[in-house]
């Protein structure tokens, strides 16, 4: 059935030359175009030889008789050829059809993406390696429909990945990863350059097989494996600068001494200074990145050893993130039906993070007309405004984080019966954090500052550690068992996993230590200030899992799962729980009737049904416990300690559980040249863990509790069509776009009270409210509807009784909707103004080729969200800087002006002032590549190089007037709120990659 | 063959390790935390924690019995003292508190209905476990009795600070009890809450020994008699607070300290004159005390700056109250830090010899010295930890207990005991005897004492609510008052919201 893709090879025999070694040659080209193939591999199987093609698709090689050559080009199938006689070979590859041969990973196993009947997205190693950017999440944006990240610019930091919608509100929206078989929910220590393949698993049916972990979506990461052949070596790197992408221009000084004398009524002068906060802080950062490979191989054995060295420079003043990785993956064969194998990596990473939310809220509060730093000694804006220095913020204290992370696993592959093949894995993940925070003595005198004063001081140093240790194992056993009677194909998979997780962790802290960084030890500090804490955290969980995969004369397919999920952090009354799946499939194209038309590749519908969880909950979330330690002196002198239990907690915790339906098309037209997917999907989450805010008579200290009480329901749509040809047969280009379109809405409550989240500064105590029929965190304000213009307006803004609804407004004050028309305004005038989940989010991505260079871009966008410029709320203080617009644009008598307030004091209730459009729409990578022609590297014995040149997060339109509207936070209830968001950043660098 | 067998072998055993297992495995008990189950000594530990909610001062988060919402609340709204610091700080709470443009979501209103709920609950638990602890009677009814007295305590504060508040007495057995009970979601009447202070004190006057029979700082029965006393003050039911107040007069175990200013020095802690006091000292290596209670308080730098301040410059005594002492009051000095505006630049030096420049280099005029902790620390006890001074607070005090005799004996007819008590004090202060006539120009004259006997005491809001002039006295002092609704605070905002609208608000709010 495949055979009308097989490739094409053309033997032309010349002679008959010997039967031991000789020497052979050949040209591959490109089956469509007739064009050259340059930098093909050709590797005679079994042994360390091989070569690549020249820029004319040439190759030489010395080979044996019965030599099997493999011929490998990336996008391309790869094809093996037995030497005979012949020593010219012209070669055609084909493109790999996405549909037909692409091999996707899928829960515990591989399947053909034909087969597959669930939702899923794959993405190869070698697209993510183009973007210069820290984690392979990141990369991934906009590439996947149905697969919304969002990327912060702070160095070391990991994206937010929400797969078709926001599932919950507390259990965390971050995917599950699968690492080489091993689960775990952060992938910042992997290498993108030792990827190989990146799949997601989006619907129920498909992650349904990960249970209680899967309901927000699976993303499994392969790393690469050495390959039998001739040994390859990979250097490949990337050096650039990173720089804020955008910065909110503030008033200057003349700008602000005209906003804040009138806001104070006090005459404010400019006089000299003109300091621009901002860019006080910020500054070009300088990124670096590379990465060697060793891979090869023989028919026993096969490795793959990579390291990997990051070092980056934050954009903000004084940040700095390090990371090297070390990888070894080894496959050994020990007999045709014995596999063993290990992966491995090992990630250090040194963390020097800043005090970016002091620093970032101080400089959008500072007066301009205090100087940032001179000679050394800042300028006093706590003396001047009760606003710290934001460069003092920076750098008044030290701090490092260094994390090792090991994380392995070790598997045995066995056939041992016909069919049957049964694998065990164990794996271990093992991290060592060890972080510590310094923070310099300094006074408000002239030392410190240019003039005395102010409070922005510490009188004492102080050396705060922390280190945490924690373990993870994890032991799968699965066995597969494969048979086919007639045109029916059955896999069937069984399994159990074990998992268990320890931790411990410590801190410590004392005063006066020297500020010289080689005592930052706490031996070094005065032990009448020792302070010390620790804990510890233990769970584990128990699974079994199966799943049938039937297939009929590959047009009908089924696929059933069941999982049987046990966790200790659920109690025993609810701790097992069961998520099945079922998925069909039915591949129309290969019905008799559709043969002949012509121009249908494949083309396939999927439906399935599924239910997953979220289990993500504190182990001591269903445990009401003891505080220690709040002690009470009785007669002065040491106090004795006492206890008591802070927190009411639900001791019938669960699981979150949702159950999906999906339904799409996959489709391959015009020999593959046109292909992509289609689906709708409809996920309801119940029993949603959610923290409930308690009434203070409850005695819950913080307020809420942690329950199983809302539901949640997303619906989508989402598509990807991509387009590949050649034109003149010189130019190859691929174009590609996807769309998401996602509706989140709470469905109810049960019983819970609304969340009201998103507090901002002390004027807003919170700014969303997420409730019945609204999305996950709306906003939930005060409705502007204008601006005082005089006395008389506000004397005639009454409710329809004849209050005076806002008797305190002077003119220039905002006018606030009295919704409940009860002549006051208060919390109930509080309306909905939006969400920050943008109702759709789209990718376009296109590479075009011609001879040796490559261009590449990428856009990426959301409408339809709005955001909140929480930024704007912390003013406190009529000597607060403004923004420079807002300078301008302020209200004044007969002005007219409706939508900006008079000069003013901050303070100002949470309102749609601040809520903002978040539409964007981002050119997110352009990439220019060139590959050095062969015959000239091949001289220095580099088989193949590329330079490239790349810029990232290029240009950005945007309707939100703060930094960036994308906001990473890591609770749904709460997120797009602008306070102290990494700034976004844009970097332009260049590299080169070389193979050896 | 055989190798398949080994293999099936294998799975076998690796599966049978896994089911076996597998019940125990799944049971991981909570880490690093004890559980009310597995602590035996639970009972007595919990009345320590319940102490320990005196120091609460987390204005800004939980909540705050006895920090800058409480302050902010007490003496920033009364017409003793002002907002202070720089015209600007806090302007959006503590300002709206000061001028009374406050609303149901002023966040220090917040912070002072869950700091005292909070403070409650935890009351509840220590009585819960009291219940069943294995103590021998009489300890355990002093247990009870203590933790009832802090209960009342701030129930007596709530209601006057709120009027009828929910009547929590039991710990919820869940969230959703504490969210279906009435008895958590709407307000009993202030009448029932005085009712149950009543009966909470009650119990500890009977079951606590005296001052010099329990531990410095403990609940006695002098201590829960004499704010019994001052509940039927506001109940004004004179003839219960003559006798309650004679029995702690009578008691033996209370007297005048001679120097006024004593009281608030390190010296003076727990001494003759105390009656309910929040004690402060050290933990874990740093200072223990109400949390910002100093540093809120504390001298500003302002102006031309140049010196170290103590503080953030809030709660200062007003101008117009520390100008209307009689001359030669020597609590004047002793509760209010005045700063050197002399324009001879001696500077303003404090009873332990540190000078505070002058006013050039100050925010304020006026600091409210009864919040003032020595940070020389060969003077008073001082790790470092400005948030937390060791600075105790005194929330009732000896004279506090000769004026209500005064003003019940007055009530009860009894102008030569009232006039004794009211020179008593005025004596210490260097003041000279008063003479009035009983009745209501007696009743002023113990209202004016009260005034400036208790100064920055947290007193003089309650105090003239109680008096029934409060709107006439914040009116005069140039306040935006408005008499019927700022006589209390309004119900938090957010409270009403989570009561599902249950909890009616205050009048005019």
């Amino acid at each position: 059935m495949a055979d009308k893709f097989l490739i094409a090879v053309v033997f032309f025999t010349f002679s008959i030359v010997g039967f031991s070694q000789k020497t052979i040659k050949g040209q591959i080209k490109h089956a469509d175009t007739q064009e050259s193939v340059i930098g093909a591999s050709i590797a005679v199987k079994g042994t360390d030889q091989g070569t690549i093609t020249d820029f004319d698709g040439f190759f030489e090689l010395q080979v044996r008789e019965n030599d099997i050559l493999v011929i490998n080009y990336i996008g391309y199938q790869t094809l093996e050829i037995t030497v005979g006689t012949e020593v010219d070979y012209q070669v055609l590859l084909r493109p790999e059809s996405i549909l037909l041969d692409q091999i996707v990973v899928v829960g515990y196993g591989i399947q053909r993406k034909v087969d597959v009947t669930g939702s899923t997205a794959s993405v190869k190693g070698e697209d993510l390696l183009k973007q210069p950017v820290m984690t392979p999440t990141q990369a991934l944006q906009g590439r996947v429909s149905g697969v919304q990240i969002i990327s912060s610019g702070r160095p070391g930091s990991s994206p937010n990945v929400r797969v078709r919608g926001i599932g919950t509100a507390l259990a965390g929206t971050t995917a599950l990863f699968v690492v080489d078989g091993v689960l775990t929910d952060d992938i910042s220590n992997i290498n993108t350059a030792d990827i190989v393949s990146v799949d997601i698993l989006k619907d129920a049916s498909s992650t349904a097989i990960y249970g209680a972990r899967g309901a927000n979506g699976v993303i499994i990461i392969t790393t690469k494996k050495g390959q039998s052949g001739q040994t390859q070596i990979n250097y490949n790197n990337f050096v650039g600068f990173r720089s804020a992408a955008r910065i909110v221009e503030m008033a200057n000084a003349a700008e602000y001494a005209n906003y804040a004398s009138a806001a104070t009524g006090q005459t404010v002068s400019a006089g000299d200074v003109d300091t621009d906060w901002y860019r006080e802080i910020l500054r070009n950062a300088f990124v670096n990145n590379h990465n060697l490979s060793l891979s090869g191989g023989s028919d026993k054995f096969s490795h793959f050893l990579g390291f990997g060295y990051l070092d980056e420079d934050g954009i903000v003043l004084n940040n700095h993130f390090s990371r090297f990785n070390l990888r070894t993956n080894l496959d050994y064969t020990l007999s045709e039906k014995v596999n063993f194998g290990i992966n491995g990596s090992f990630t250090s990473s040194n963390d020097k993070d800043v005090n970016l939310g002091a620093a970032y809220n101080n400089a959008y509060r500072a007066a301009p007309i205090i100087p940032g730093i001179i000679d050394g000694r800042y300028g006093n804006t706590s003396q001047y405004q009760n606003v710290g220095n934001a460069i003092l913020d920076l750098s008044n204290n030290d701090n490092k984080t260094l994390r090792n992370r090991l994380q392995a696993s070790a598997f045995a592959d066995i056939k041992f019966w016909k069919g049957f093949k049964f694998k065990s894995m164990i794996g271990v993940d093992n991290t060592h954090v060890n972080d510590r925070r310094y923070n310099y003595r300094f006074l408000n005198d002239e030392v410190t500052f240019l003039t005395s004063g102010g409070n922005q001081r510490a009188e004492r140093s102080s050396l705060n550690v922390f280190s945490d240790y924690n373990f993870r194992w994890v032991w799968d056993n699965i066995m597969t068992y494969q048979t086919s009677v007639d045109k029916n194909n059955f896999t069937f998979l069984a399994g159990t996993t074990a998992e268990a997780f320890q931790a411990t962790f410590f801190s410590a802290r004392r005063e006066d230590v020297p500020a010289d960084d080689n005592l930052w030890y706490i031996n070094t500090g005065n032990a009448n200030t020792s302070a010390n804490s620790g804990g510890g955290d233990a769970w584990a969980r128990n699974s079994y899992l199966g799943r049938v995969n039937y297939s009929y004369d590959d047009k009908y397919l089924f696929t059933g799962t069941v999982r049987r999920d046990g966790s200790s952090r659920i109690s025993e009354k609810n701790r097992w729980g069961y998520f099945p799946s079922m998925g069909v499939g039915w591949v129309i194209s290969n019905e008799e009737i559709l043969k002949n038309v012509r121009f249908l590749e494949s083309l396939k519908l999927r439906a399935s049904w599924g239910r997953v969880g979220n289990d993500r909950i504190p182990s001591d979330a269903f445990t009401a416990t003891v505080t220690p330690n709040l002690a009470y002196p009785f007669g002065g002198g040491v106090a004795i300690p006492g206890s008591a239990i802070t927190q009411v907690k639900d001791p019938d915790l669960k699981w979150e559980t949702t159950e999906e339906l999906d339904l799409g098309v996959d489709y391959s037209l015009f020999k593959g040249k046109l292909y992509g997917e289609m689906g709708f999907y409809t996920k309801s989450t119940r029993d949603l863990l959610i923290n409930i805010k308690l009434p203070a008579t409850s005695g819950d200290e913080d307020g809420v509790i942690l329950t199983n009480a809302a539901s949640i329901r997303n619906t989508g749509f989402e598509a990807a069509v991509n387009w590949r040809d050649n034109i003149l047969s010189e130019i190859s280009y691929k174009l590609g776009a996807n769309i998401t379109i996602n509706r989140n809405e709470v469905t109810g409550l049960n019983g819970g009270e609304p969340i009201l989240d998103g507090g901002v500064g002390a004027a807003q105590i919170f700014t969303t409210r997420t409730d019945n029929g609204q999305p996950v965190g709306a906003f939930f304000v005060y409705q502007v509807l204008g601006v005082f213009q005089n006395g008389e307006e506000i004397a005639a803004y009454t409710s329809t009784d004849g209050r005076i609804i806002q008797p305190n407004a002077s003119p220039g004050d905002f006018k606030y909707q009295d919704v409940n028309n009860d002549g006051v305004i208060d919390d109930n005038d509080r309306v909905f103004a939006g969400s920050y989940q943008p109702k759709a989010y789209f990718g376009f991505n296109a590479e075009v080729s011609y001879k040796a260079f490559d261009l590449s871009f990428d856009i990426y966008g959301n409408v339809g969200n709005v955001v909140y410029n929480g930024k704007k709320a912390l003013r406190l203080s009529g000597l607060d800087n403004v923004e420079k617009s807002l300078a301008y644009d302020r209200w004044t008598p007969g002005s007219g002006i409706q939508d900006e307030p008079a000069a003013n004091s901050g303070f100002l209730p949470a309102s749609t002032y601040y809520v903002e459009p978040g539409d964007f729409i981002r050119l997110n990578n352009v990439t220019l590549s060139y590959n050095i022609p062969p015959d000239l590297v091949q001289k220095v014995r580099i088989d193949n190089a590329r330079v490239f040149l790349t810029a990232q997060n290029v240009w950005t339109w945007q309707r939100f007037t703060g930094f960036s509207p994308e906001l990473l936070d890591s609770s749904p209830t709460r997120a797009g709120i602008e306070i102290n968001a990494y700034p976004t950043t844009r970097t332009v660098a260049c590299g080169i990659n070389l193979n050896f | 063959m055989q190798n398949v067998l080994s293999y099936i072998i294998l799975i076998v055993i690796s599966g049978c390790f896994l089911s076996s297992c597998s019940d125990s495995f799944l049971d991981v008990p909570v880490q690093g935390a004890a559980t009310a189950e597995s602590d035996p000594a639970l009972a007595e530990k919990l009345v320590t924690g319940v102490y320990n909610t005196l120091v609460s001062g987390d204005a800004f988060g939980s909540g705050d019995t006895h920090g800058i919402a409480f302050i902010s609340t007490t003496n920033i709204m009364s017409d003793d003292a002002d907002k202070g610091s720089t015209p600007n700080d806090q302007i959006g709470i503590i300002g709206h508190l000061d001028n009374f443009t406050h609303g149901p979501t002023n966040i220090f209103v917040g912070s002072v209905w869950n700091g005292h709920y909070n403070a409650i609950a935890r009351c509840n638990q220590a009585l819960k476990a009291l219940e069943t602890a294995s103590l021998d009677d009489v300890t355990k009814n002093r247990f009870i009795g203590e933790v009832r007295f802090i209960r009342a305590y701030f129930y007596f504060n709530l209601v006057r600070f709120f009027g009828g508040v929910p009547a929590v007495l039991r710990v919820p057995e869940s969230a959703a009890d504490a969210n279906s009970d009435p008895a958590f979601r709407t307000r009993a009447s202030s009448d029932d809450i005085y009712n149950i202070v009543i009966e909470d004190l009650t119990y500890t006057v009977n079951n606590t020994p005296l001052k010099n029979a329990t531990q410095t700082g403990r609940v006695n029965k002098g201590m829960a008699q004499s704010l019994l006393a001052k509940v039927y003050m506001y109940r004004k039911d004179w003839q219960k607070v003559f006798d309650l107040t004679n029995e702690v007069i009578t008691s033996g175990q209370y007297a005048l300290l001679d120097d006024y200013a004593n009281i608030w020095r390190y010296e003076g802690n727990n001494s003759s004159e105390s009656v309910f006091e929040i004690q402060t000292g050290t933990f874990n290596n740093t200072d223990f005390g109400v949390r910002g209670y100093c540093v809120w308080q504390g001298p500003r730098v302002g102006g031309k700056g140049g010196w170290t301040d103590l503080g953030f410059g809030f709660c200062t005594p007003s101008r117009e109250f520390v100008n209307s002492y009689e001359t030669g009051d020597k609590r004047r000095e002793a509760t209010v830090i005045e700063i050197d505006d002399s324009g001879t630049y001696r500077g303003t030096i404090l009873f332990d010899g540190y000078r505070i420049p002058s006013k050039d280099s100050i925010e304020n005029f006026f600091y409210n010295y009864k919040a003032y902790h020595s940070e020389l620390q060969t003077i008073e006890p001082f790790l470092g930890n400005r948030d937390n001074k060791q600075k105790n607070i005194h929330i009732l005090r000896y004279a506090d207990v000769l004026l209500m005799q005064a003003e019940a004996a007055n009530e009860l007819g009894n102008q030569g005991m009232a006039l004794m008590h009211v020179n008593r004090l005025r004596n210490r202060a260097g003041l000279p005897d008063i003479n009035v006539a009983g009745g209501q120009a007696l009743r002023e004259a113990i209202w004016k004492e009260r005034r400036y006997e208790l100064a920055m005491e947290h007193d003089r809001f309650f105090d003239i609510v109680r008096q029934g002039r409060a709107a006439e006295v914040m009116q005069a002092a140039g306040k935006n008052f408005i008499a019927g609704t700022h006589e209390l605070l309004p119900i938090p905002a957010l409270q009403i919201e989570l009561s599902g609208g249950q909890l009616q608000q205050n009048p005019g709010y």
